[in-house]
């Protein structure tokens, strides 16, 4: 009646010992009711432990991974959660399980990338056996949202471009600043007389000329210079 | 050997799922010498004929990558890049040693250091071969310091993504948002 599944990758083996659910009408060879499992790394203490923890183990460890394979690396689990993992600022993952027994400190295993795929096969594996016919509840993986999947460009590189470009708005700005305002453009003569005339568009952007603008003195009117 | 697991609903993959992806298959490539073969048998094996009649169909289709020497515009079915998705998961399945062995660090620096390599001068030379040297991500890709980060990337995708388990998380990671 007993059944054992048994999942092995290099470094680490999952065994999940339970019973089919007879009254659901389940088979013979099915496991429909976890009894206990165990978790066991060679060099490192062997995790045991009952239903709830390997369903812990799989609701942190899957969506870790889901995360890491988009370049995402952020802590899951913690707080009231029997398990946690989380990156390591030296590189590899950190993967943390809290006894449920008084005056039991937590464990604290160290695991590199392969290591941790090795745990990610193993919990796939189990996940997809169909002998294993328990509810799992587990979270389809889902894309990520745009704040996340931003979050994981450097937050140095995110700000490279509006600063620079601030930067350089300012400066713009300030050259414009200091540039001479231009002067006035001075009225000649020439101009003040003809003002009250309408301007041709041909004459417009013309240098006036004041020789060819004198008006003309009508001849023998006493006007002239040295005349009494 | 189809695979039976549900289907999410398909939407097409945005340039960047394309670019992408196609690098993953690209760094598959890179690790298995007889790379592209193994996707054609992969094709015919998985019953994708349909989609991939002939290797000229599955080379079309990766030609949608924008930073291809000869990128194809427009989009690709959903039904298309969800096959491709599911080759490269088998694909990946295949090579998990390798990919384990290049991530792991428990054995000596040299070692390590010498698959890597190994791997990315295969890379690079796939990369100049088939790219478009003027593309920022490609110069960023074959830089050994500035790419270097983005390769052991795609190894780990392909290693998180291997196996059927990994095709949903592949998939929803190539959707995620251009932003």
């Amino acid at each position: 009646m007993k059944q054992t599944l048994r999942y092995d990758q290099v470094s680490c083996r999952l065994q999940v010992e339970g019973l089919p659910d007879l009254s659901s009408g389940q088979a013979q060879d099915a496991l429909g009711i976890i009894t206990g499992w165990s978790l066991s790394w060679p060099g490192r203490p062997e995790l045991e432990g009952r239903r709830e923890h390997l369903l812990a183990l799989m609701a942190v460890v899957l969506p870790y991974a889901r995360h890491l394979i988009s370049g995402v690396a952020r802590p899951f689990g913690g707080g009231e959660m029997p398990v946690s993992i989380a990156p390591r600022a030296e590189g590899g993952h950190s993967l943390q399980l809290r006894s449920s027994q008084p005056d039991t400190p937590s464990l604290d295993l160290h695991l590199d990338d392969a290591e941790l795929a090795d745990l990610v096969r193993v919990l796939d594996q189990l996940r997809l056996d169909p002998r294993l016919q328990v509810k799992l509840d587990l979270p389809e993986p889902q894309p990520l949202n745009p704040r996340e999947v931003m979050e994981r460009v450097p937050l140095r590189r995110r700000l490279a471009a509006p600063v620079g470009g601030a930067v350089a708005l300012a400066l713009a700005a300030t050259l414009g600043a200091l540039l001479p305002e231009p002067a006035p453009q001075r009225q000649t003569s020439g101009q003040r007389e003809t003002s009250g005339q309408r301007e041709t568009p041909g004459a417009a952007g013309a240098t006036p000329q004041p020789s060819s603008r004198q008006p003309s003195v009508p001849p023998g009117d006493g006007a002239q210079p040295g005349n009494p | 050997m189809p695979d039976s697991s549900p289907e999410p609903p398909s939407t097409p993959l945005s340039r960047r799922g394309l670019e992408r992806l196609d690098l993953l298959l690209l760094s598959a490539e890179a690790l298995d010498l007889n790379g592209g073969e193994a996707m054609v048998w992969m094709s015919q094996q998985m019953g994708f004929s349909g989609l991939f009649p002939n290797r000229v169909e599955l080379w079309k289709r990766r030609c949608h990558n924008p930073l291809r020497r000869a990128t194809r515009r427009g989009r690709l079915d959903p039904a298309e890049t969800d096959a491709l998705m599911r080759i490269l998961c088998a694909l990946a399945d295949r090579l998990y040693p390798l990919l384990r062995a290049l991530l792991a660090t428990n054995e000596p620096e040299a070692v390590r250091q010498r698959r890597w390599e190994l791997f990315e001068g295969r890379l690079a030379d796939l990369v100049r071969e088939r790219m478009n040297p003027r593309r920022v991500g490609v110069q960023t890709l074959l830089d050994p310091q500035r790419g270097a980060r983005q390769r052991r990337q795609l190894i780990q995708s392909l290693a998180l993504g291997a196996g059927t388990g990994g095709y949903e998380r592949l998939r929803a990671s190539l959707h995620d948002p251009v932003v």
